[in-house]
């Protein structure tokens, strides 16, 4: 059974990584949030007058939040991760101490969520100062659905990592996965103006379930729990099929 | 007295696929000695590390380490051995000492216990000026020495160490040498592959020679020496070689030259021709492994 101990000791040794780094993350955390709420909230808000319901900006700063998390999530373990397994060799060093594959993974997936969450906290901030947030205290119950969804990307991330062969299969995982998040996911129109079957391909994705489920908190609008759990939900379990995937295929290529 | 047994190995085979790297191979690794595996590129001896470590699955026979099936190593054995892989992979994103205080936390330590072995350790392998030096400032010698304290952190019962001293100047063989045999005096048990024979036969008590998956000879330095190779060995040159029959001498043709592994040198010198130019040395552990495993390169 994997021990927390040892999944905090991977989380600890990304965390000490990312001190040394802050600066420049806080930056890019806040200045690119800030950039396209500028460039859509502004831009695109001046020719939409609401998008289902809600001022434009208001509806842009839950999909931001949702893409922010996905996108910071999914670059540290895919990208990120891999650079770690295949190029400095940590993930060998680590394998031969007493941590287990499992719990390098849900160290990795710990911290890619922390991160990823972090990032959606830079979002909400600037986005409320910007004043896309009209709610108080109902924001702050997105955290957690974030982190969650968060935890879901990173999963996904380490799935292509267990794929990836060089660093070039990444822009598949990119055009592929983490681009259709940003563009069919409901992060900038709603989906229901999709065809249906275009609707249908963007509920599989875990993103459109994360910005549906947070946009009512973020917004001020109506809550419906039941489907706000259906959400969830769906993100838990496709987090556990994609951790499973990516540890069956981990395990085949660290172990012989 | 006999002293346990860390590893034990019964007909233990390794195929990857159709191809036998590991041809069932025997050996007892025992308790608080230095234990050598030797053998050119590719004859088994990183796979056999790999299924001691429990990184590689074991096809058929036994391996069991601290009395316990390799292939399903619980984390209490695995917390006994520090690993020094042939490559480094030490974290080149922090520092020196925080690689030693991140594996503390991998060999889940207290935090106390993390300061006190990092600073033993950063003193017993000579980088206490290095402390906060990145990685990748590091000499290729002073990696090295990263990473046997690395393995140590654990104060683990055994350290595997898969060439350990390659590629490094003097000096720094020396010193890794010298903390060696310290380790062994705590009553660690080292597993050690190398290339270098002067290396194995200053440090290891047991030795097996591997060669294509399986075991040419095992047994101490001393012994190999007297069964293979003789006392001394003269290097003579041709033409003018040694006057008796062939059978006389146990000899091995190397082309200009022919050596001659022998017990009694004053005998041998006798039977030399007048003329005859050879070179004269105490028989080494080189000796034994070239006869064992033959003179052919190995990397084609």
């Amino acid at each position: 059974m994997p021990e927390s101990v040892y999944v905090l000791a991977v989380y600890d040794r990304q965390y000490r990584v990312f001190r040394k780094l802050l600066g420049s993350s806080l930056v890019s955390n806040v200045a690119n949030p800030i950039l396209f709420l500028f460039a859509f909230g502004f831009g695109m808000g001046s020719f939409i007058d609401t998008m289902s319901g809600m001022s434009y900006l208001t509806f842009v700063v839950a999909g931001m939040i949702g893409y922010s998390a996905a996108f910071a999530a999914s670059f540290e373990t895919s990208i990120g991760a891999f650079t770690r397994y295949f190029l400095q060799k940590n993930w060998d060093a680590i394998l031969s101490t007493p941590v287990t594959l499992a719990e390098l993974m849900m160290g990795e997936i710990l911290w890619a969520s922390v991160k990823a969450l972090f990032s959606a906290i830079c979002v909400l901030v600037v986005g409320w100062l910007w004043g896309g947030v009209p709610t108080s205290f109902e924001p702050l119950l997105t955290l957690p659905i974030v982190f969650l969804g968060s935890i879901c990307f990173a999963c996904a991330g380490l799935v292509a990592t267990a794929y990836a062969k060089g660093y070039e299969f990444f822009a598949y995982f990119f055009t592929f996965w983490v681009t259709p998040m940003f563009v069919f996911c409901g992060v900038f129109f709603d989906i229901g103006r999709f065809p249906e079957f275009v609707q249908y391909f963007a509920w599989f994705f875990p993103m459109t379930h994360l910005v549906a489920a947070i946009r009512p908190l973020t917004a001020g609008t109506e809550l419906d729990v039941a489907t706000i759990m259906l959400h969830i939900i769906y993100i838990v379990v496709f987090s556990a099929a994609a951790f499973w995937i990516a540890h069956r295929k981990l395990h085949q290529r660290l172990y012989d | 007295m006999e002293s346990t047994a860390v590893i034990t190995a019964t007909n233990l085979v390794k195929r990857y696929g159709k191809l036998e790297v590991v041809k069932g191979i025997d050996f007892s690794v025992p308790a608080g000695q230095c234990f050598g595996l030797l053998g050119p590129n590719g004859a088994g001896k990183s796979t056999t590390m790999r299924m001691i470590m429990g990184l590689s699955e074991v096809t058929s026979g036994e391996l069991k380490v601290f009395g316990e099936p390799a292939s399903r190593m619980r984390r209490e054995i695995k917390a006994k051995i520090g690993l020094v892989p042939q490559e480094s992979n030490l974290d080149p994103d922090i520092t020196v000492q925080e690689n030693l205080v991140a594996f503390g936390r991998y060999f889940a330590l207290s935090k106390s216990a993390i300061d006190q072995r990092t600073a033993e350790l950063l003193d017993f392998m000579q980088l206490n000026d290095k402390k906060f030096a990145p990685v990748n400032a590091l000499s290729g010698g002073m990696k090295r020495r990263l990473t046997i304290a690395r393995a140590l952190i654990g104060s683990p019962e055994m350290v595997i160490l898969d060439e350990p001293t390659t590629g490094l100047d003097p000096q720094a063989r020396v010193l890794i040498w010298k903390q060696l045999t310290e380790l062994k005096k705590e009553g660690r048990t080292l597993l050690l592959t190398t290339h270098y024979m002067d290396e194995a036969q200053r440090l290891c008590d047991q030795i097996v020679v591997i060669d294509n998956g399986t075991i040419l000879d095992q047994g101490t330095p001393k012994e190999l020496i007297a069964r293979h190779v003789k006392g001394f060995v003269f290097e003579v040159q041709k033409p003018n070689l040694a006057a008796s029959s062939e059978n006389r001498w146990d000899q091995e043709d190397i082309g200009d030259s022919v050596l001659y592994f022998v017990d009694d040198t004053a005998e041998f010198i006798a039977d030399l021709p007048e003329e005859a130019i050879y070179l004269h040395r105490p028989a080494n552990l080189e000796d034994v492994f070239l006869r064992l495993t033959g003179r052919k390169l190995r990397e084609n």
